[in-house]
């Protein structure tokens, strides 16, 4: 039997929708673990920007649409170039949705599966066959949902994507073997997002219902994808919800 | 497009009560809750009245957790077809 040897920590990790939120502090923290970054999202914002000129050598970032995917070989291109070879993924980018399946219309359901299964999916695909081409071994990070798991009205479209992107992630973990560690984080609504569409008064009630009595917070998750992306654990194939407990 | 008009949105809540056996009160400041006017009868109310206009009437839902009175229905109901 072949000796193991584990999949190196990331060296060099591309972010989709890093320019706010999870995805800039997702890229933020792999910088401080000591990886580079190529972190992209429809625009690059000040933070991303600042993050970018406090570490040129470290971090390249492009205003790319994730829908196109012409653009998104481009940016994987070009932050290899300028970094070196990449060998982990993070796929975040995603849009949002909140509003019942019967009055959503089809063109937004078009846009929600566009930009959260299947651009994730042609990124995946782009990234895996630069770095097969090579030889090399990698990681790849889905972030997906709750929503993926239990039901919560006013998300069917949004559900459906992340429950395909879990799906797919499994797949992918028999696909590349032990090749490439391929799992999923899945938060469970955050604070920030239930309050810009919620009132105090539910805001309150979720809260009170999640045994921790805490929504979710991106400092939850960077250490979770940090230990996917840089520590030697094993784990494989497998979605690790971060909800404080709401869905148990 | 085609409109319904208030009165008719307000015949076609009436149905929509009457099918499970509530009476649509007259006071258009009653609120849903007491009338036991759920989400999903509002979405059958737009769908009939989107039969009628012949035209989709889609929306996100913070805009339908503010409705809270009858009249908050036919007020939504309004602005949804005239948007």
């Amino acid at each position: 039997m072949p000796e193991y040897t584990p999949i190196p920590p990331a060296s060099c990790v591309v972010v989709s929708g890093a320019s706010r939120g999870l995805g800039l502090a997702l890229a933020t923290d792999a910088l401080k673990r000591g990886a580079r970054v190529a972190g992209f999202a429809r625009t690059v914002t000040p933070e991303l920007q600042a993050l970018a000129d406090a570490h040129p050598d470290d971090v390249h970032v492009a205003a790319v649409d994730a829908n196109d995917s012409g653009a998104v070989a481009g940016f994987l291109r070009d932050a290899a170039d300028r970094l070196g070879p990449l060998d982990a993924l993070v796929n975040n980018a995603a849009v949002g949705q909140d509003s019942l399946h019967v009055h959503t219309s089809p063109e937004r359901i078009g846009e929600i599966v566009q930009t959260n299964l299947t651009a994730p999916l042609l990124l995946t695909r782009a990234f895996l066959r630069r770095l097969t081409a090579r030889g090399g071994r990698g990681r790849v990070v889905m972030v997906t949902s709750v929503c993926a798991q239990r039901g919560y009205a006013g998300l069917v479209a949004y559900s459906a994507t992340k429950g395909g992107l879990d799906s797919a992630m499994r797949a992918l973990a028999r696909e590349m073997h032990g090749r490439v560690l391929v799992n999923s984080v899945a938060p469970g609504f955050f604070a920030s997002e239930m309050s810009s569409v919620l009132g105090g008064e539910q805001l309150e009630t979720i809260t009170r219902r999640t045994p921790t009595g805490r929504l979710v917070e991106a400092d939850d998750l960077t250490p979770i994808v940090g230990m996917l992306l840089f520590e030697d654990t094993n784990i494989h194939g497998q979605v690790l919800t971060v909800d404080g407990g709401s869905s148990i | 497009m085609n409109t319904v008009s208030r009165d008719e949105v307000r015949s076609m809540m009436g149905d929509v009560l009457a099918a499970q056996g509530k009476p649509l009160p007259a006071d258009e400041l009653t609120p849903l809750v007491d009338i036991g006017f759920r989400s999903l009868d509002f979405s059958e109310l737009a769908l009939r009245v989107e039969d009628e206009t012949g035209d989709e009437l889609n929306f996100d839902a913070p805009g339908l957790r503010r409705i809270e009175t009858v009249g908050d229905v036919l007020d939504f109901l309004e602005q949804l077809q005239s948007a």
